[in-house]
């Protein structure tokens, strides 16, 4: 099965936001504040990354690589990446895996590859 | 709307403390009340971001104030993120302006030390978006070192320009008593050498170790009153004359402009307006460089330099002590250290310092017009401060 990340179109101007917001970031519209909820692309384009060298205690490996992706849709996203050597600006594919482990909760997001 | 002024400062050493946080809270409130002569307050205001979480306590307003014996005094905390400090002494300010007390005590004060180095990151990055970042593994160096990338490969700014940040901040520390890191260090050291990537290693790629501040434990203190009170207390006269504050998004990867910083763009704005003075008629500032990134940006972004030159205005020393405009004179975050809830009121005691003319050392001639920058989160809810000596 494939997983998600989800994101959030307004009924009312169709704006589509990631994360969820309680109002539209679009419109401001208070009155009908419903989102229709949608599957964020996967593909994209790597705007920067950093590889952390102490990341927090509950990862096991010794570094952890992150980045922000501009989706297709043009929604930015924050996620892992699982790139060798990461360039900015390079297309990338995004798959949901698990990326966090706490004591009794498994996390899933967003990780990246090399498209 | 009434004016405000600083009658009594006080700070402790930003360090590891072997001490409870409530007495490492009270202790500046004794310094500041014998430095005003004062022994009665209206109001107490305590910023603090981590006690619930990292030294198992909460209410600390209320512990202070009765540690202080300054009961029935109101009390009351204020969380904020790293921008607590500052925020506190907003709260403070409006309190004294709108006429409801006449003398407030505002106490900023952290124990991070009381657990380790990757717990302490892991509350602070409790701040985070908690589903669209902490999840990731996202800590604030790596948000630190994303944004450094981008601003690297658009304007030009390269790890030496970083380090030299550091050694300037390094330097100014030397000369502050109260500050954690007495470490003179040298940019062949950290960067150079062979030694360089041993003393200096990667901590969220492009930032290094000597990019990022210490985990600190501290206090500090500022008591905030009337010109009437603050006259017969003899000292120098400095007026809180500005206050600023905005915000931005939670999520850093959603801003339009991922290298803007709009939040401190908007606080200091408001902050001068306010105050009817220009970023041009700052004398000093002490700007929040957690990373020293930071430190050139909120140069750019408060005004001081156009977007884009604040690391060409650092080459030229145009920010160390001496230079046209002294950034940081106490060390900032990066040597003084970052007790997070207190960092906000540190930086205004080292303003009120050199406005008194009692700096030591670092003092800035003739200092008129003092600035602080206080970062919250990633840049998503920023408070500064204008501060005006007065005769």
């Amino acid at each position: 099965m494939e997983y998600n990340i989800y994101a959030y179109k307004c009924k009312r101007c169709g704006h589509v936001q990631y994360p969820y917001r309680t109002i539209c970031r679009n419109c401001h519209e208070n009155d009908h504040n419903e989102f229709d909820i949608v599957p964020l692309p996967k593909k994209g384009k790597l705007l920067t990354y950093t590889i952390l060298y102490n990341p927090p205690s509950d990862y096991e490996t010794p570094t952890i690589s992150l980045g922000i992706v501009e989706l297709e849709d043009g929604n930015r996203i924050t996620g892992q990446l699982k790139i060798d050597k990461p360039k900015t600006g390079m297309a990338v594919v995004g798959r949901v895996e698990i990326v966090r482990n706490e004591s009794y909760n498994e996390y899933r997001g967003m990780v990246f590859y090399k498209a | 709307m009434r004016e405000v002024f600083v009658a009594g400062i006080g700070i402790t050493s930003f360090t590891r403390l072997e001490y409870p946080l409530v007495e490492i809270a009270a202790y500046p409130g004794l310094m500041a009340l014998r430095d005003c002569g004062l022994n009665k307050i209206d109001q107490l205001y305590v910023a603090n971001m981590g006690a619930g979480r990292v030294n198992h306590q909460t209410g600390l307003a209320s512990a202070v104030v009765d540690n202080l014996s300054l009961t029935p005094a109101g009390a009351d905390g204020i969380e904020n993120g790293p921008a607590s400090g500052a925020s506190a002494i907003k709260q403070g300010f409006m309190a004294v302006a709108s006429g409801l007390h006449d003398v407030v005590m505002v106490i900023g004060a952290e124990r991070m030390r009381e657990v380790n180095n990757l717990e302490a990151t892991d509350f602070v990055a409790t701040l985070t978006h908690p589903m669209a970042e902490y999840i990731y593994g996202v800590t604030l160096p790596s948000l630190a070192g994303m944004f450094t990338r981008l601003y690297m490969e658009k304007y030009g700014v390269t790890s030496r320009h970083l380090a030299m940040v550091a050694v300037k901040n390094h330097q100014h520390a030397m000369d502050n008593f109260y500050a954690h890191i007495h470490e003179p260090i040298t940019i062949e050291g950290i960067l150079d050498s062979p030694e360089a990537s041993t003393n200096n290693p990667y901590v969220a790629d492009p930032l290094r170790f000597y990019d990022c501040c210490p985990v600190s434990d501290g206090a500090a203190c500022l008591i905030l009153t009337t010109a009437d009170i603050a006259r017969k207390t003899g000292k120098p006269l400095v007026r809180l004359a500005g206050v600023g504050q905005a915000t931005d998004t939670h999520s850093v990867a959603d801003r339009k402009e991922p290298t803007d910083l709009l939040a401190v763009r908007e606080a200091a704005r408001k902050s001068f307006e306010m105050a009817g003075v220009k970023p041009s008629d700052v004398s000093v500032a002490e700007l929040h460089d957690a990373f020293t990134i930071l430190e050139i940006v909120e140069s750019e972004e408060v005004g001081f330099f156009p977007k884009g030159q604040g690391h060409i205005a650092l080459a030229e020393g145009a920010t160390k002590l001496g230079g046209k405009l002294p950034i940081n004179p106490s060390g900032g975050l990066k040597a003084k250290g970052h007790p997070v809830g207190a960092t906000g009121v540190g930086q205004a005691h080292e303003i009120v310092l050199q406005l008194r003319g009692e700096a030591g050392k670092r003092q800035v001639k003739n200092a008129k017009v003092g600035f602080t920058c206080n970062f919250g989160g990633f840049g998503n809810n920023v408070v500064c401060l204008t501060f005006v000596k007065e005769k």
